[in-house]
């Protein structure tokens, strides 16, 4: 579409005649419109499925089965009911809510714990040398385009069990990592978080870590003081933008996650984060469809707030994270 | 609310406890060059008390834990101490090894006897002997040999010979006293020897001590989170399905030869699809075109907008040829990469490039980003309602359908169709119009993308005339009924429709990062370009895109990684029926729902293998960017 043929006359090039005759300007004035509609027109395509979940979400029961959600400009049939049932806490329609909280429960952990530790991390790649740093942060780094799925058997037997061995020939049993029981808790999701995060946040918080003016550690350094000082009186102060940039790109990444709580939470519904709390209403047909789309918004709704209130710092994050290297 | 509450006390703690860790962490480093005796106690006794504590949490130690961790703390702490109370040489190696000797003895009474290994003196000799030609070869390749290198070698070898080759529970009093008082006196001898520490070299180890501190707590998340567990799928994917038998490469072996992951039997369809005729005339087309304006120019092949256009088009439909007739888990995954990779980029750039200095631009940038900030679980139920196929004799309520079953029902003789067919004559005649304004004024590109773009009005035009437009069938009394499209569940296409949701999510992310490398051409570039009397269209082929190759391949690079391992979308949407099964979804309903590791494992370490190019590429990259 880059390569639409309006492209070549949206602006004669100097010493290219201009048209004159009355058809000419027509076809280019025409010509000329067509980027900002083809603009617009990807632009209501987008909007479309977001804009019509959020008005079925609005609608009645039978409002939603009988006709389509462009109807209710006509028709009516508003109501805000779906959002409380979804919300309540009653089993039989909602326990959204609860749900919400276990998200909280887990995104808030799984932002806050890899942004202190990466920042270290970050810090010392960036400015204290030592032998092997090169290769050992190309290792980390490399890691990023890891998948998940890789991770998540091993990790969950850890979680669910330990890890043992058994020494051969004697049949004796040495434990490696003592049995936690922390299968279906919250905190095996953010501690999986945790571990999957280091990649990226390493990465992206190096990148702007290693841009600050060196000068400035040099004199810090002069004055006597010592890294653990230059850290955390220069290094994380002069650091909030990158920093405010991973917390929200990972706090969306973990509301959003769906793979790892299903994984390490697994049967135990009590925990469930909303994503799951959703998709297994999405699963079962009948009582509840109508409030599908109320339940799917207010999943939503969160990241939706965080990435309007703070677009720019999230996009700053993505670029941050692929333009520059 | 407990749940929420548990959660946040814990992670409280966690970061309150690790910030201690790691302050405390940092005191302790503190005092390395000045407080050298205090700094060794205060290690000893952490070093004894974990020792100690692992040893008695593994039933190893009677008696009550945390009595043997105090104690092996105090142990440790004063053998490391004891030799740095003396100046003499010799009699610090002698109280080094002492001490050690001592606790050694210690721990030969207080070990449990059903753990007492036997001890074969050759393999011992032999391990030990290893470990310490080991670090002889890596010390004298890439430092110094230090004689306290060599013994903490011949600790750790004399360690592994004892335990790990003996068998643990048939050893005697003896045979326990050579295990443990060898290692202990050695470790002796080499603190004993290792106290010579001078300035400088304090200083080397704080220095280093620090980087472990910082490092420490990331690299113990990526090392036990992520290497240590990749390892272990690997390992896990050549046993069979309860983890316990060896089995090769059978898993792998069923992954390639398996129906439901590759299924070739239907690769005759290819070739008598319509897709292929259309894709291959439009890439003769394509071809044409490109040499016609490749003689004009003394070239072979001239990629201009009207032959690289076609020759796209035309690729892509043969993508749809291929992978709708081969079939199969692995397939679907090779068809979503290209689709989604291409569409995703191409449609995010070309919205990049026309929200350019456009009126409101950042609204419709924001707009088209807005995905990004939804779940691929939200993504799938919003989809969800798009695609909803109801029985033809209710009203569809699925925005995409009731388009699709009311353009069938545009009947012939009604208003509709009058319309309808208005609005198809008026597009045909400004194409056709378009075409020969082109031919008149020599512009190829346009002339020959008029032709081109009303070809589908026309055909859309035949089919309101002739058989109807969109979906309807002839009912039992002759009458219409629309035959609305089951987008989930018809294949192979389904598979498409679950893709359009992650082009929807991932365009703006394209866009976003695109139109910051267009925003960040150089202006005084295009302005050059210009002056030399370069059009929008010159500028943007010769000029933005070259400068922006780097990102796009980042982007795709991105785009294949994530698209890999696809999973959400398709568990909510099908959960891998009608035939459109993922690798990712495969490999967790393998893994978690039949309990077969070994298979579960294989698929993970194919997904594993298929991002291995990329991450090769992100390293070049890095290495690169740092040299």
């Amino acid at each position: 579409m880059a390569a639409t043929p309006t492209d070549a006359v949206r602006r004669p090039a100097i010493g290219q005649t201009r048209p004159v005759d009355r058809t000419g300007r027509l076809v280019y004035g025409l010509l000329r419109a067509v980027p900002a509609w083809v603009l617009w027109l990807l632009v209501i395509v987008w909007s479309v499925p977001t804009g019509s979940l959020l008005l079925n979400s609005f609608r009645t029961r039978d409002a939603q089965r009988a006709t389509g959600w462009w109807a209710s400009f006509t028709e009516g049939g508003w109501t805000l009911d779906n959002y409380s049932d979804v919300l309540s806490s009653s089993n039989q329609t909602g326990g959204l809510f609860q749900a919400l909280l276990n998200s909280f429960a887990i995104a808030i952990p799984a932002t806050v714990i890899p942004v202190a530790i990466a920042a270290m991390a970050a810090y010392a790649f960036a400015w204290i040398p030592f032998k092997g740093r090169e290769w050992l942060f190309i290792l980390t780094v490399s890691l990023l385009a890891l998948p998940n799925q890789v991770a998540l058997l091993p990790l969950l037997q850890l979680f669910a069990g330990g890890a043992h061995w058994t020494v051969p020939g004697s049949g004796t049993v040495v434990t490696l990592f003592p049995d936690l029981s922390l299968a279906g808790t919250p905190t095996a999701v953010w501690l999986t978080h945790t571990a999957f995060a280091m990649p990226f946040a390493i990465f992206l918080l190096h990148n702007y870590i290693s841009s600050l003016p060196g000068e400035l550690f040099e004199a810090a350094r002069i004055d006597g003081a010592d890294h653990f000082t230059i850290f955390w009186r220069l290094v994380v102060p002069l650091s909030v933008p990158a920093l405010a940039a991973f917390t929200i790109f990972q706090f969306l990444w973990t509301w959003n996650d769906y793979l790892v709580a299903i994984t390490m939470i697994g049967a135990n519904g009590a925990n469930y984060p909303a994503t799951i709390k959703i998709a297994s209403m999405a699963g079962e047909f009948g009582m509840r469809e109508h409030l599908l789309s109320a339940g799917a918004f207010v999943q939503a709704g969160v990241p939706m707030l965080v990435f309007f209130a703070l677009q720019r710092y999230f996009v700053r994050g993505l670029l941050a994270g692929s333009v520059k290297t | 609310m407990d749940a929420l509450t548990g959660a946040l006390w814990g992670s409280t703690a966690a970061i309150g406890i690790s910030m201690l860790l790691f302050l405390g962490a940092n005191r302790l480093f503190d005092l390395v060059v000045d407080r050298w005796r205090l700094f060794v106690v205060v290690v000893g006794a952490l070093g004894g008390a974990a020792t100690f504590g692992i040893l008695a949490g593994n039933r190893v130690l009677d008696g009550s834990r945390i009595l043997w961790i105090v104690a092996g703390g105090a142990m440790v702490a004063a053998v490391g101490v004891a030799p740095a109370l003396f100046s003499d040489r010799r009699l610090r190696l002698a109280v080094g090894v002492g001490s050690g000797a001592l606790v050694g003895l210690v721990m030969t009474f207080v070990i449990d006897e059903t753990v007492r290994p036997t001890i074969s003196m050759a393999g011992l000799a032999l391990v030990v002997g290893v470990a310490c030609a080991v670090y002889l070869i890596c010390a004298s390749r890439f430092g110094r040999v230090l004689p306290g290198g060599v013994l903490v070698a011949a600790t750790l070898g004399w360690t592994f010979g004892c335990w790990l080759l003996g068998d643990i529970g048939g050893g005697s009093w003896s045979s326990m006293a050579v295990a443990v008082i060898g290692p202990t006196s050695l470790l002796g001898a080499a603190l004993g020897v290792g106290q010579v520490r001078t300035r400088p070299g304090r200083e080397r180890l704080q220095h280093r001590t620090r980087v472990g501190a910082f490092l420490g707590p990331a690299l113990l998340f990526v090392v036990l989170g992520l290497i240590v567990p990749l390892a272990r799928t690997i390992y896990l994917s050549l046993y069979d399905a309860r983890g316990r038998n060896w089995v090769g490469f059978k898993n792998y072996g069923e992954i390639l030869t398996n129906d439901r992951s590759i299924d070739l039997a239907d690769w005759a369809n290819i070739f008598t699809s319509r897709l292929f005729v259309g894709g291959v005339g439009l890439l003769t087309v394509g071809a044409i075109v490109g040499l016609g304006h490749g003689r004009r120019r003394g070239r072979a092949l001239e990629p201009v907008a009207g032959s690289v256009v076609p020759a796209v088009a035309g690729g892509l439909l043969l993508v749809f040829a291929v992978f709708s007739s081969l079939r199969g888990t692995v397939m679907n995954n090779l068809w979503w990469l290209i689709v989604v990779t291409l569409f995703s980029t191409g449609l995010g750039l070309a919205a990049a490039v026309l929200a350019d200095r456009a009126r409101f631009e950042a609204l419709a940038k924001s707009l088209v980003f807005l995905p990004m900030a939804i779940s691929f679980v939200g993504a799938g139920i919003i989809w969800r309602f798009m695609y909803i196929a109801r029985p033809p004799q209710k009203p569809q309520t699925g925005a995409l359908n009731a388009v699709w079953v009311g353009l069938g029902k545009l009947a012939p003789g009604t208003a509709g169709q009058a319309v309808g067919l208005v609005v198809l004559a008026v597009l045909t005649a400004g194409m056709a119009g378009l075409c020969l304004f082109g031919v008149r004024r020599r512009q190829n590109a346009i002339a020959i993308g008029a032709a081109l773009s009303a070809l589908p009005v026309l055909w859309l035009a035949y089919r309101l005339v002739g058989p109807g437009l969109g979906g309807v069938e002839e009912g039992p009394l002759g009458l219409p009924i629309g035959k609305p499209i089951l987008f989930a569940q018809e294949g192979p296409f389904n598979n498409v429709w679950l893709m359009v949701v992650l082009i929807w999510i991932q365009t703006g992310f394209a866009m976003v990062i695109l139109s910051a490398a267009i925003k960040a051409v150089p202006g005084d570039i295009i302005e050059a370009a210009r002056v030399d009397g370069a059009n929008d269209r010159q500028v943007f082929f010769r000029v933005t895109l070259p400068t922006i190759v780097p990102t796009i391949i980042v982007i795709v690079t991105t785009l294949i990684v994530l698209v890999m391992k696809v999973f959400d979308i398709v568990r909510v949407m099908t959960n891998g029926n009608f035939g459109t099964q993922v690798i990712a979804n495969e490999m967790w309903q393998r893994t978690f729902t039949e309990f077969n590791l070994g298979l579960g494992s294989a698929l993970a370490a194919v997904l594993f293998l298929g991002v291995v190019p990329a991450m090769a590429l992100n390293v070049r990259r890095l290495q690169r960017g740092r040299v």
